[in-house]
């Protein structure tokens, strides 16, 4: 992300969303590396120098693009304009992405969210968002460092206008390994059959 | 090969008594569990499980879904976490 405070979530900051990278053929196609869902959706892309672009997908992450000039786009036609955009980064504004339904949340506007305990205490700042297909967790370090799941009982309170997020720490039970593992293990799953 | 049918799903045993004391105490618990290979079972959806990756323990929310799969499935060791771009996060 770019040209944002620290809580990288407030409205005006751009986020990041592809990479121009090597050209493609000699009619001005690169490659782009993608990091949003379709990079088309958008109105146009912009650039750390304020170039504005616009992208048309030309095949499986090759694309065709064209500088905004006025309000006129102007193709990048050869090889050699191409090679000038290796490694361009493109952003969005964050105005220009659609609304998050309820409970949903953008992780660019989550990470760098300041994190209190319920008792008002900073825990520390959001780092990542991780989900794996088992529900989203929230990694916070700082003072404490914790993995939390993104849930309501766990993160009662989001409030993105002022970066911060109330959790509410999840008691931690530790399994132990005392049991023997493996006949263990098929006796009990043969009871519960 | 496949797992036998005679045999039943594997699961560490211990992991049956914890999940019945965390559903007993009805508070907003995390267990930590080292046990990847372990089959999840029916009795486990609604918990939330950590499941140890080698480096720290990522929350396992378990659904329906996720019943018959193992736990490590959920818990990758190797991760490349990317960039945020568009994505987004739901809170259930």
């Amino acid at each position: 992300m770019a040209g944002s405070s620290p809580a990288t979530g407030v409205p005006g900051s751009r986020i990041l969303m592809g990479v121009i990278g090597r050209p493609h053929g000699v009619r001005g196609l690169v490659r782009v590396t993608s990091y949003a869902d379709d990079l088309t959706r958008y109105r146009w892309l912009s650039d750390d120098r304020e170039r504005r672009f616009v992208l048309r997908w030309r095949g499986e992450g090759i694309a065709e693009i064209a500088e905004l000039i006025d309000g006129n786009e102007v193709k990048v036609a050869d090889r050699t304009a191409a090679e000038k955009l290796i490694n361009v980064r493109l952003y969005v504004d964050r105005a220009q992405l659609p609304e998050p339904e309820e409970d949903e949340f953008y992780l660019a506007d989550l990470i760098g969210l300041v994190a209190f305990d319920t008792s008002g205490a900073q825990l520390g700042r959001i780092t990542a968002v991780h989900d794996y297909g088992a529900g989203a967790s929230l990694e916070i370090a700082g003072e404490t460092s914790a993995i939390v799941p993104f849930t309501r009982a766990c993160v009662p309170e989001v409030d993105i206008a002022s970066g911060r997020v109330t959790v509410a720490l999840p008691v931690d039970v530790t399994a132990g390994t005392s049991q023997v593992a493996g006949s263990e293990g098929r006796a009990v799953a043969r009871s519960h059959r | 090969m496949a797992r036998s049918v005679w045999k039943g799903p594997f699961v560490d045993g211990y992991l049956l008594n914890k999940a019945d004391a965390a559903r007993a105490s009805g508070r907003n618990e995390i267990i930590r569990i080292w046990s990847r290979r372990s089959t999840i079972l029916p009795q486990f959806v609604g918990l939330t499980f950590g499941v140890y990756n080698g480096r720290k323990f990522l929350p396992v929310q378990v659904n329906e879904n996720m019943v018959g799969h193992k736990f490590g499935e959920f818990s990758p060791t190797r991760t490349f976490t990317g960039h945020a771009g568009d994505k987004r996060a739901r809170r259930t």
